[in-house]
């Protein structure tokens, strides 16, 4: 069988590009042949993801297009006489982008726009998350390929550090996510920063991931600068041992999205054994399940400060979360997320 | 402890703390976009900081690009202009148009509350077309708010390099 993955943009860290690399990899296992291409592409990627023009569908081959973002080239595949599986990664509302990415905005704003579009032309349509899926009224799942064995081993004592009694290590708060303004960075800083002032002067946050723009990463900076002078490190570009050791010497990861489509970043938290305080929006019910502490509504930084100081302190509610993290972790196992693949796939094969 | 009873205790423990951060800088979602918003973004500013290489060691590249920029300054100043102009009549048009609408609603039911129900929908559809005149005189606006709009494309001409 020959696969072709369409997207509509590949970049070098996003997550996207990253699952089409891994479904690539299976597909090749399976013996499926095909090509990925992108309608926009990263010059970070190299060769990996070829223009979108060199796509080369013969009759009976099937098209996996994964949809993040408006890109109008694609309306051409969705014209191809070939059958479509459409993969929806979910896209951020625009509102979170207008006063901090127009650009980013626009694509948002559009790409929810075109979406039904490509929904309707789709012969089987899936989310990475049930959320995902429902918001084009399909049911089925094919979830994030997440193989936790690619990020090496939790720490030795069952990962997420020890819980902290009286004068061991500085507690290390952990988010990873791209600096965007729907991730809320700036309310993570400021529950962090009550959470050190009342009990952890010493404590350190650390926030990973890449920023929407330039202009954005200055303004949350110079927030940290603010705030927490010298408390607050933002990193980007990881290696991927880099991120390994930054989850292994955190005590919590505290996610404070506004939306998620699905949070990759919660089941590596859970594999190292780091606690989560996440709030319940989008994919993250489901994919965080009984195992992270979910903030109610009206949980204000308050609430989270004392939320924090709990996790870091409380090893029985460190050890219960880390038993039903190892859960969640196998509930998103490589093999049953390459099952759900091989399904969609097949049954659109002729 | 159990971690269904942690939020209930950290809620307890932040009832009884009164030391809350000053507000300050918080992200926000911008739902609706008021007509002032608008015509702040209206006239768009690029800013030429925001042109970067993504490539590592891409600074050579930056460097090239912000030069290109800078070469390209005047038509890129004269499509600035342009489009400067041309969202810029677009908001005022709209603005004219909310206001109208609003008067002409308010016209309506003003209308509809005079006595007489047989005749107060003549009457209101007089009112509204009161408020249709009012409409003119504020596409007259439109007219002078064309002429301010004006203004861009009469910005300075940047010279020959």
């Amino acid at each position: 069988m020959r696969v072709h993955q369409v997207l509509s943009g590949a970049g070098p860290y996003d997550a996207v590009t990253t699952q089409a690399f891994a479904f690539r990899a299976l597909f090749r296992a399976w013996g499926w042949d095909g090509r990925d291409v992108a309608a926009e592409i990263d010059p970070r990627v190299g060769s990996r993801i070829a223009p979108l023009r060199s796509l080369d569908a013969g009759p009976g081959d099937v098209l996996l297009i994964h949809y993040s973002a408006y890109a109008p080239k694609l309306r051409a595949v969705l014209d191809l006489p070939n059958r479509k599986l459409l993969l929806s990664h979910n896209i951020t509302p625009a509102r979170w982008f207008w006063d901090h990415d127009p650009q980013a905005a626009v694509v948002c704003a559009l790409g929810r726009k075109q979406l039904p579009q490509f929904a309707a032309a789709a012969d089987v349509v899936a989310g990475v998350s049930l959320y995902n899926a429902r918001e084009m009224g399909s049911e089925i799942v094919i979830p994030i390929l997440f193989d936790p064995a690619e990020l090496g081993a939790p720490r030795g004592d069952g990962g997420g550090g020890a819980a902290r009694a009286g004068g061991s290590a500085s507690p290390t708060i952990l988010f990873v996510g791209r600096l965007a303004p729907h991730k809320r960075q700036d309310a993570v800083m400021r529950a962090f920063e009550l959470y050190r002032r009342r009990h952890a002067p010493d404590a350190r946050l650390v926030l990973v991931g890449a920023p929407v723009n330039w202009a954005y990463d200055a303004a949350m900076r110079e927030l940290a600068m603010q705030l927490s002078p010298g408390a607050i490190t933002i990193e980007s570009g990881l290696e991927r041992e880099q991120l390994a050791e930054r989850y292994r010497s955190a005590q919590a990861f505290l996610c404070l999205s506004e939306h998620e489509g699905f949070c990759i970043p919660l089941l590596e938290a859970f594999h190292f054994g780091v606690p989560v305080i996440a709030r319940p929006v989008g994919g993250v019910p489901e994919v965080a399940g009984d195992a992270a502490l979910l903030l109610g509504e009206d949980d204000g930084e308050s609430v989270i400060a004392e939320l924090l100081a709990i996790v870091a302190t409380d090893g029985e509610l460190r050890a219960t979360l880390r038993e039903r993290a190892a859960e969640r972790v196998a509930a998103y196992a490589p093999e049953p997320t390459a099952r759900a693949l091989r399904q969609a796939v097949e049954s659109l094969a002729r | 402890m159990k971690p269904e009873q942690a939020l209930a205790a950290a809620r307890a423990a932040a009832a009884k703390r009164d030391d809350e951060l000053a507000p300050g800088m918080a992200i926000e979602p911008t739902e609706r976009v008021s007509i002032e918003q608008l015509m702040e973004w209206a006239a768009i500013e690029p800013d030429v900081e925001l042109m970067v290489s993504t490539r590592r060691l891409g600074a050579p590249i930056t460097w090239f690009k912000r030069k290109l920029i800078h070469f390209m300054r005047q038509y890129l100043r004269e499509l600035q202009s342009q489009q400067t102009r041309f969202n810029l009549n677009v908001l005022i048009r709209t603005a004219e148009l909310e206001d109208r609408v609003a008067r002409l609603e308010e016209a309506r039911e003003q209308g509809a509350r005079k006595p007489g129900a047989g005749e107060s929908g003549a009457d209101g559809a007089g009112g509204a077309g009161g408020a249709d005149g009012a409409g003119e005189s504020a596409a007259d606006g439109a007219g002078g708010a064309g002429g301010a709009a004006a203004v861009s494309p009469a910005a300075p001409r940047t010279p020959d390099p």
